[in-house]
């Protein structure tokens, strides 16, 4: 091998992608994996069906677009490579060539919110904001590694686009035990049942979320966090429903811009459903570009980490 | 692929239908950019249309009357400002009513949009219009055809100007890659961008060249000499080799209406009735010229 990458310690996420690929392109035959070279985690894929297999190389836009044409002949393609990349480079070719002919492309990556240390070339920061405009497109960010699998698998049968969102950060612990959920696209999961404060977040900071709900419990507060997975389309219901049993009180956590991506959304149902808040409170990344950093330095730095997370909930529950 | 039992007919027209398929064409384009209000991209309507006409009339081996059939060639028209040609080339073939598109273009809920739009119009096979798409579609179909162990061929077309696109030369590569001896690109060489002319603020020669040092098979034609772009269709490698092949096609954006040709003023507009009968009179002009 050559070196070593920290990137190591994340592979569980993505080995879950390649086996869960391979397991299923067994039984369909229509399915193909495309990346524009990121194929290290695919390699069981590629060697057990080359033929429906293409690396076009660096050239994300000619992936999605050949991904559009192979779904066209009713293919299921699977796009798998860095979100940066794919979510602004191949942008238009997923809102026209995917989107707007609703087309069963699967669009799933890495490096979605400040993770990896690559510097804001290589993060993810706006995507779903981009994501979420799309007209057709599902959007999704999972934190749990084994719940990619699930969701990889649920998307096969739906009929147009998704976008499945990852990061590569070192905490890819493993969140939830295989059925203690119910894991349906577009439900929210409540990852832990609280009463005086509900934190919405998704992906990378769900373990966050719970490590300050655990804070707070020392507080003798009771924090629901729910892992608002899907963000398109948003789980109205649970959003309704948490703001009646939690006091009206709302803290949005994220590692994406705080303002176009989840907070966003649940701003957008509050006010549409006239949802009545005492408190809501977003924490993310502000408009910056923010420099180099292990993922919890940044998040630290730029106000979404674990202490700032805690004094939000703080706040929340004294409103 | 003739002896595909389950491949669509290709008709065997003679050079001489084909010129008169191709005039009807343009007479008909004409008639209707005198009933719309709105503008038609006339000029590389004209500078395609030989090879809408090749395409539908000669090349492609599809049906009217059998849309889906999974043997049939597929056609992306990655320059999708020519969609109104494309219609009227393909209702000529019998695939929509000439009547029903100059009747709905452009209106509301209209199936006959400015571009192509699979959802609206079923009977194409690919949503296009912004450029340096078509390709990268006709690779994935291609891939398609590959991983399904079928021998149609994917035949897209594209404008020259859409080839600054880089999304078109990572389609060549993955083309070249993948070994789509199944794909034919044809190039409509009208020499004329929008507002300017090819070589004059974008320099696209040695152009065969280009498409060669990616390693396709070139065919270089006059895109207005029929039994030029018949024997292009005729040269065509067998869909199960390696390279595939651009056909490219030097041509006169507003082809046949010569106060229309290599003029920039005709990238897009409309037909006054005054300039309708002009065009109409211009185009019958170049027909009995060819018959004299």
């Amino acid at each position: 091998m050559p070196v070593t990458f920290t990137f190591g310690e994340m592979l569980s996420a993505r080995s879950v992608i390649g086996s869960t690929l391979a397991e299923l392109g067994e039984d369909d035959p229509s399915l193909w994996v495309l990346t524009p070279d990121i194929g290290a985690t695919l390699v069981e894929f590629r060697e057990r069906f080359p033929e429906r297999f293409v690396d076009v190389g660096l050239a994300e836009q000619a992936c999605v677009g050949i991904a559009a044409g192979l779904a066209y002949d009713g293919n299921i393609p699977v796009v798998s490579g860095m979100l940066p990349f794919l979510s602004m480079r191949a942008l238009e070719q997923i809102r026209t060539d995917v989107c707007y002919p609703n087309l069963p492309v699967k669009i799933i990556g890495t490096h979605g919110g400040l993770v990896g240390n690559g510097g804001s070339t290589h993060y993810a920061v706006e995507d779903l904001a981009l994501m979420s405009a799309l007209t057709n497109m599902t959007v999704t960010s999972i934190g749990d590694p084994l719940m990619v699998g699930e969701i990889i698998r649920q998307s096969m049968t739906m009929p147009g686009p998704i976008y499945i969102r990852l990061a590569v950060g070192k905490k890819d612990m493993v969140l939830y035990e295989p059925g203690q959920h119910d894991i349906r696209i577009g439900k929210g999961i409540v990852a832990r049942e609280g009463t005086d404060v509900t934190l919405f977040t998704h992906g990378t900071t769900v373990a966050q979320a719970l490590e300050a709900a655990d804070v707070l419990a020392e507080d003798g507060r009771s924090v629901r966090v729910v892992d608002m997975f899907t963000l398109k389309p948003i789980d109205v219901e649970l959003i309704v429903r948490s703001a009646e049993e939690t006091g009206g009180r709302f803290v949005v956590l994220e590692d994406h811009l705080a303002y176009g991506g989840l907070a966003s959304r649940i701003a957008d149902v509050v006010a549409d459903r006239g949802v009545r808040l005492a408190f809501f409170e977003r924490l993310g990344i502000p408009q910056v570009y923010a420099g180099f950093g292990e993922d919890e330095q940044l998040r630290d730095k730029h106000g979404y980490g674990l202490a700032a997370t805690t004094a939000a909930l703080r706040r929340a529950v004294a409103a | 692929m003739a002896s595909d039992p389950v491949s669509p007919p290709r008709t065997r027209h003679s050079v001489e239908e084909l010129e008169d398929l191709a005039f009807e064409l343009r007479e008909k384009l004409l008639l209707l950019c005198g009933t719309y209000e709105g503008a038609v991209h006339i000029g590389g309507d004209l500078s395609a249309a030989d090879i809408f006409t090749v395409l539908f009339e000669y090349g492609l081996h599809v049906d009217p009357t059998d849309l889906r059939n999974p043997a049939r060639d597929r056609f992306v028209l990655s320059k999708g400002h020519a969609a109104v040609c494309m219609y009227i080339a393909m209702a000529i073939r019998g695939f929509f009513s000439y009547d029903e598109i100059v009747a709905t273009y452009g209106q509301l809920d209209s199936a006959y949009g400015m571009h192509p739009c699979k959802v609206q119009l079923p009977g194409v096979e690919a949503s296009t219009g912004s450029l340096g798409h078509g390709l990268p579609l006709a690779v994935g179909m291609a891939l398609s055809a590959r991983g399904r162990r079928e021998s149609h061929r994917v035949v897209t077309l594209l404008g020259d100007g859409e080839t600054g696109e880089g999304s078109v030369w990572e389609a060549a590569m993955a083309a070249r890659s993948n070994k789509l001896g199944n794909l034919v690109a044809f190039v409509d060489r009208n020499r004329q961008l929008m507002t300017s002319f090819a070589e004059e603020r974008v320099v696209f020669e040695p152009y065969p060249d280009k498409w060669r040092a990616f390693g396709w098979n070139v065919i270089h034609v006059d895109g207005h000499d029929m039994a030029e772009l018949v024997a292009a269709v005729d040269a065509l490698p067998d869909p199960d080799s390696d390279l595939p092949t651009v056909v490219i096609c030097e041509t006169v954006k507003g082809k046949g209406v010569d106060f229309m040709e290599r003029s920039l003023a005709w990238h897009a507009g409309s037909l006054s009735p005054a300039d309708l009968d002009r065009a109409l009179a211009a185009l019958a002009a170049t027909r009995q010229r060819e018959s004299v």
